[in-house]
């Protein structure tokens, strides 16, 4: 399970977020200490840092510098200065990734998950039961059988893929999807789900995605 | 300076003039005295006037008509005093020296309005960071807590957020100081991210949403086109036709020295009127008042962004069928050097 760590002065916002991430299958720790966050973020050693810029004590910039001067994690800013001049700034001093508030808890997850993956150099593959999964070329590969999927049934795969054992919205996917330039109506997921649905049905694994009646889809 | 209006002014030295010279002529003619020495007298007495008034014509003509064309010809008439060459006559003094003060107050109440101003765009800016935190939380929660919140409280805060947004905007477009940042920026990524942000919306409204071929890189600061880019997908959403199928079309297309980007609805458009005066600021036209919460201001503030990043925007549309909105971003040669 990946630690990531909340430096964020608002305690609502904070717990709001840990709730978010603890969803998602993240262990998130809250920053307590301000005064000496920077101690505090490397004891803790997070596999990722969310990052204010308006927080006491240390304007949040300055902590990015302070900690790229000693660590590599991978670190989001997530902040309320919505300007080019600021996420210039955070990006020349290392920062990952910049995300102004409020923001869209689905593209936080998504943007996370980017940069963990980005970070970790985790491959293209991902398995699942008997079946290994090639994301970028889009096909699914079960011993000498081969299936390819269209990008869009690839995109709500893969994200059913990522948070497994966990019932998905209908919105997440629908997110996803417009996050990755495929701007389809609700019809078109609902036929796109059930030409994935056929599809893993032909290599065996005709009940893999269930319907969740009101909420969504989970990959059992 | 004219000098027919010059010799009008100076009236009173024509008639003193004439009144010395009749008494004169009356003295000479009740003295009996030589024809000739009336006429030699009389000479003097005219050359004596033509040298006074061309002498002061020509001190004066120099310094007034210096001053009434810079003014014309400045772009900001009050630096005129900058350009003047120190007048030679008294009334020339006098009147650079009022104009100095004249200038110097003004100066004066001109800062002490910019200062309010900026501590002003200072404070918004502070609150509106301020004012995300609590809509922040308030997302967060409906995330969170699907089951005690439904969709339309999101719509609701969706559109809290863009209000909040649009005056931030508003703050940073009618300010001297010009805070943005221009680099070079994929179009298409900003599309999306526009996209994304109205995706309820649209989906709510079954608006198909297209876009095509928006792959360019362009020089623009990516927050503030986000922004302008927001207006018009508003628009577009909020005057759509609720009697067809809408949809909002988005294409860029490349031209010898410059990209442009155009947003077509099939909305109800806008009339042929009004068209003319839809960046005005406030205006609202018909369509504002069939809608009720039409402000006048995306549209305004949309151009006077785009004016200040040097892009262009216009507006074609026709009631009942359309509206396409055009952003045309230059690729000025300016920005490939420093690069």
């Amino acid at each position: 399970m990946e630690k990531i760590m909340i430096v964020e002065d608002d305690k609502i916002i904070a717990s709001e977020l840990q709730k978010l991430l603890v969803s998602s299958d993240y262990e998130a720790i809250i920053l307590q200490d301000f005064q000496n966050a920077e101690t505090e973020i490397l004891s803790v050693n997070p596999d990722l840092l969310l990052l204010d810029i308006n927080i006491p004590y240390l304007n949040g910039e300055i902590l990015l510098e302070k900690i790229r001067e000693k660590s590599t994690i991978p670190i989001i800013m997530v902040t309320s200065k919505n300007s080019e001049i600021d996420e210039v700034l955070s990006m020349s001093y290392g920062a990952d990734d910049y995300i102004t508030k409020p923001y869209n808890p689905t593209i936080l997850l998504l943007r996370i998950g980017a940069v963990l993956k980005r970070t970790k150099a985790k491959g293209d593959t991902i398995t699942y039961k008997d079946l290994t999964i090639y994301t970028k070329k889009g096909i699914i590969k079960k011993e000498k059988e081969e299936i390819v999927l269209t990008k869009n049934e690839m995109i709500i795969f893969n994200y059913l893929l990522n948070n497994q054992n966990r019932i998905v919205t209908r919105d997440e996917l629908m997110t996803d999807l417009w996050n990755n330039n495929e701007y389809i109506n609700d019809n078109a997921l609902t036929v796109n789900i059930s030409r994935l649905r056929n599809k893993l049905k032909e290599i065996g694994h005709e009940d893999a995605i269930e319907t969740r009646k009101g909420i969504g889809y989970i990959l059992s | 300076m004219k000098i027919k209006e010059y010799l009008k002014d100076k009236m009173y030295l024509f008639l003193l003039f004439f009144g010395i010279y009749s008494i004169t002529l009356l003295l000479l003619l009740a003295f009996k005295t030589d024809k000739s020495l009336t006429i030699v007298l009389s000479l003097l007495q005219m050359i004596f006037l033509l040298t006074i008034l061309s002498v002061d014509y020509g001190r004066k003509k120099k310094f007034y008509t210096n001053l009434l064309e810079n003014i014309k010809n400045l772009d900001k008439a009050y630096f005129v005093l900058e350009t003047l060459e120190k007048p030679n006559f008294y009334e020339g003094k006098l009147m650079v020296e009022a104009l100095y003060e004249i200038n110097k107050s003004m100066c004066e109440m001109v800062k002490t309005l910019e200062m309010q101003q900026s501590d002003f765009k200072e404070y918004i800016e502070m609150w509106i960071h301020e004012v995300k935190i609590p809509i922040s939380s308030l997302i967060l929660m409906a995330h969170n807590h699907k089951e005690k919140f439904d969709k339309k409280s999101m719509l609701q805060l969706h559109r809290l957020e863009e209000y909040v947004e649009q005056v931030l905007y508003y703050a940073r477009c009618e300010n001297a100081e010009n805070d943005y940042l221009i680099k070079e920026v994929n179009l298409e990524n900003v599309v999306s991210k526009v996209a994304l942000k109205n995706k309820d919306e649209l989906l709510e409204n079954k608006i198909d949403f297209q876009v095509k071929e928006t792959k360019y890189q362009i020089y623009t600061d990516a927050k503030w086109l986000e922004f302008i880019l927001n207006q018009i997908v508003n628009n577009s959403i909020k005057y759509r036709n609720e009697n067809r199928a809408s949809y909002i079309k988005i294409e860029a297309r490349e031209e010898k020295d410059k990209i442009i980007l155009s947003i077509l609805d099939n909305g109800i458009g806008i009339k042929e009127s009004d068209i003319k005066r839809v960046f005005e600021k406030t205006f609202t036209g018909h369509n504002g008042r069939i809608k009720t919460s039409s402000t006048g201001m995306g549209l305004f503030i949309a151009k006077n962004l785009c004016e200040k990043l040097g892009h262009k925007i216009s507006l074609e549309s026709k009631e009942n069928e359309y509206t396409k909105v055009f952003i045309t971003f230059y690729k000025n040669e300016f920005y490939t050097v420093t690069k």
